[in-house]
């Protein structure tokens, strides 16, 4: 069945233990993969009737990251260790403990299942082999400190449908693509609205780049985040995104949603490049569909919590959210007879 | 209105006191230790008198409201803890955020208070009932904690400011109330930057001709007093009485006289700059300085805003403590951090936290403290306090007992005697030195 994302209409909503950062999921399979708050990472099967998480347990703090890679499942936690689980057996048979200096902030596979990215406050992306768990390389090309003398944050990797490209996005609105192979850095581009920096009421920031993906022909690259807020004691700013062909370093798109406030926190094209789904919030959350053709929103939904990822399936036609203490599942396409 | 006379009890203590006071300082000016202070030393009361005029408070106010579990109350392992883990300090068994690694280090200098209940998670009226003690009544505007301090440790012959507010976020902005002590113990205000603003004579006036239009000031401005027994108008006689000495101060102000490896110490952010500036002041004697560090009001983002500011905050104030360890000063200064209140346990979907006075934090360091000791106790939750709760004038009597002023001593306001902190407030006895 063909994807609409017109059609986008929720189908099951769950609670959940504490806040879900994090989920991945296959197409073929009908369990999904979280991480939480409580340092857990959960598997809901959503084929059972009344679905519940089993925990995995290892980390120590939120896990915020977390990528079926091959026969495994990689997860990274604010506690600096990344491990990788064996799915059948739910232990975990690799834990590389100080995988970054500070917290680590995002965990992705590629498509290929060679190897894991992981961002962190430390400012660097490893890539790691998916099998092994040997470290590949190390990319280094974001500030530690923002331009006011402050910790700075590398929220946000994606990787290439091809698994050559990895894109890097942090706090202050820059973003590097680099070749995963060589671990140069092929372009960088920059997006420094989403970071407020208010010099004379609070004086400290807000904001950041917290979200990346690739279009499904690698050509161009989505960030999302929040645009300039007033007041940075809230997530009181609209919700921004903008996309850039990387290799010419221009910017195609820009979308900022007054209404819809708060953090982009996930990105996905849909099938062909057409739409681009995006996920997020505030207080509140939110889910927004853009037709890329016609640069314009084509829906907007409220999502029963403030959103922190989502996988949409290959097809486009199902959606998976995680947020503050739940989950939701979403179709894109007419309602099933 | 306060009667400046009545502010002295007439005991003989007291006149020996004020009178002593007075003949010492004006014969030593500072705290040097020449010949005319030791000899007035021999008379146990100036003795005593002159020991807290070299006592000092720096008071890091964290304007908005900090957090106590990202600070000095971590909660590790509960889901209200939020990320940030628990560390070892070098005192056994007092563990505070792992945002602090440096204060970690010094907490043999510094005691935690975790069992504030202020009962009150508004801004205004959080921020005036903790830089008071206490509420304001109907006919009565109490002072804050640096005009009280500014009048019990100020010399009345300074010719440094006595009181010394900044606060330069514009968010809350309070300037600080001197209530019924008079405009003599109000703040030197610096809202914009870290130079006090009109503190330079006019280019177009002289000095000559600066010091002799003060000088008519005062002929006309005690010719006006006279008779009118006015506390306003002898406050504001007072006042201008100090402005060739205020004036004069204006290099206290300057961080660029401040060799490099100082000002690399505490660092470039503005906050840094600003304690670095209370540093000096309290240096030339001035008594009390408030800086205050805006916003932290994290209703969203909360752990991303503390890890700015309380990374910033954790080496600044080692920083200051080094500082003033290394120059004998912080035997004699109190460090208190100290906001509006603290922020709820339970973490909002913005991944921030709110307002909550109900079980919260605030430290004490330096002058007159029991280091490394730790009062009172918060349920595992942090939602409330199971031990040694305490409010803002408890706090308040602690701090005068640190500083050694009586809480108990009266002000009067006419006749009537108003006690530095309610009756029946007591000190919190088990963190003083």
């Amino acid at each position: 069945m063909t994807a609409d994302p017109n059609k986008l209409t929720k189908k099951l909503e769950i609670g959940a233990p504490g806040i879900l950062f994090c989920l991945d999921k296959r197409d073929d399979s009908s369990v999904i993969h979280c991480g939480s708050s409580d340092g857990k990472v959960y598997t809901f099967d959503l084929a059972d009737e009344k679905p519940t998480g089993k925990p995995l347990e290892s980390h120590t703090s939120y896990v915020t990251g977390v990528a079926l890679a091959g026969k495994y499942l990689v997860s990274g936690s604010f506690d600096c260790s990344l491990v990788w689980w064996d799915l059948e057996s739910g232990k975990p048979v690799r834990t590389v403990k100080d995988a970054h200096a500070r917290w680590i902030r995002g965990v992705k596979a590629a498509p290929d299942g060679s190897f894991v990215a992981s961002v962190g406050d430390d400012m660097v992306c490893r890539l790691w082999d998916a099998e092994s768990g040997k470290l590949l390389r190390a990319l280094q090309g974001h500030e530690l400190q923002t331009p006011h003398h402050f910790p700075s944050m590398l929220y946000a990797c994606a990787i290439s449908s091809d698994s050559k490209l990895v894109a890097t996005a942090d706090r202050v609105g820059h973003i590097v693509i680099w070749e995963a192979d060589s671990g140069r850095s092929l372009a960088t581009l920059e997006a420094p609205v989403m970071y407020t920096w208010d010099p004379s009421l609070r004086r400290h920031s807000i904001g950041g780049i917290r979200s990346v993906a690739f279009s499904r022909d690698n050509k161009l690259v989505a960030v999302g985040g929040v645009g300039k807020i007033g007041n940075i004691d809230h997530l009181d700013g609209p919700s921004r995104i903008e996309v850039f062909d990387w290799q010419a370093g221009e910017r195609t798109h820009e979308f900022s949603h007054d209404k819809l406030k708060g953090l982009v926190e996930t990105l996905a094209f849909g099938p062909d490049d057409a739409w681009l789904v995006a996920a997020g919030g505030d207080h509140g959350g939110f889910i927004q569909i853009y037709d890329l053709k016609e640069k314009k929103a084509i829906k907007e939904e409220k999502a029963p919590m403030h959103v922190h990822d989502m996988v949409l399936s290959a097809d486009g036609t199902t959606l998976f959210t995680v947020g503050h203490g739940r989950l939701a599942t979403w179709e894109l396409k007419e309602a099933s007879a | 209105m306060a009667n400046r006379r009545a502010n002295f009890c007439g005991s003989e203590d007291h006149l020996i006191h004020r009178r002593g006071f007075l003949g010492a300082a004006a014969a030593a000016g500072a705290f040097a230790a020449n010949m005319g202070v030791l000899n007035v030393l021999r008379s146990q009361p100036l003795a005593s008198e002159l020991k807290r005029q070299q006592k000092h408070v720096i008071l890091l106010w964290l304007a908005g409201g900090s957090s106590q579990l990202e600070t000095w109350d971590p909660k590790p392992g509960h889901e209200n803890g939020g990320p940030f883990r628990a560390i070892e300090t070098n005192v056994p068994g007092v563990h505070i955020s792992e945002l602090m690694p440096k204060m970690a280090q010094r907490m043999h200098t510094t005691c935690l208070i975790r069992s504030l209940n202020t009962r009150n998670a508004d801004h205004g009226g959080g921020a005036e009932l903790m830089e008071r003690g206490r509420r304001d009544e109907p006919t009565v505007k109490y002072p804050d904690l640096g005009a009280i301090v500014a009048r019990e440790l100020g010399r009345p012959d300074s010719e440094v400011p006595d009181y010394v507010s900044m606060y330069t976020t514009a968010e809350g902005r309070r300037k600080g109330s001197a209530g019924f002590l008079g405009a003599r113990y109000a703040p030197m205000f610096l809202d914009k930057d870290l130079m006090p603003a009109n503190i330079r004579r006019l280019e177009q006036i002289s000095d000559l001709d600066h010091q002799q239009r003060g000088e008519l000031r005062q002929v006309l401005g005690e010719r006006f007093a006279r008779g009118r027994g006015s506390h306003s108008v002898d406050s504001h006689n007072s006042a201008y009485k100090r402005v060739r000495g205020l004036m004069a101060s204006e290099k206290l102000f300057d961080v660029s006289l401040e060799p490099q490896q100082y000002r690399d110490a505490y660092g470039p952010t503005q906050f840094g700059e600003q304690v670095l500036v209370a540093r000096r002041l309290i240096e030339a004697g001035v008594p009390f300085v408030k800086v205050a560090r805006g916003w932290w009001d994290s209703h969203g983002q909360n752990f991303e805003t503390h890890l700015e500011l309380v990374t910033e905050l954790d080496h600044v104030m080692s920083t200051l403590i080094d500082d003033l360890e290394a120059r004998g000063l912080l035997e004699h200064t109190l460090i208190i951090t100290l906001g509006e209140f603290g922020r709820t346990p339970r973490i909002n979907p913005s991944l921030g936290r709110d307002h909550f006075a109900s079980a919260w934090s605030c430290s004490l360091t330096g002058c007159g403290i029991k280091g490394g000791s730790v009062w009172g106790k918060t349920s595992p939750d942090g939602m409330s306090v199971v031990d040694g709760e305490v409010g803002a004038g408890e706090l308040f009597a602690t701090i005068f007992q640190a500083l050694g002023i009586d809480h108990k001593k009266d002000y009067y306001l006419g006749s009537r005697p108003i006690p530095l902190t309610n009756p029946g407030t007591e000190p919190i006895r088990d963190v003083l030195a």
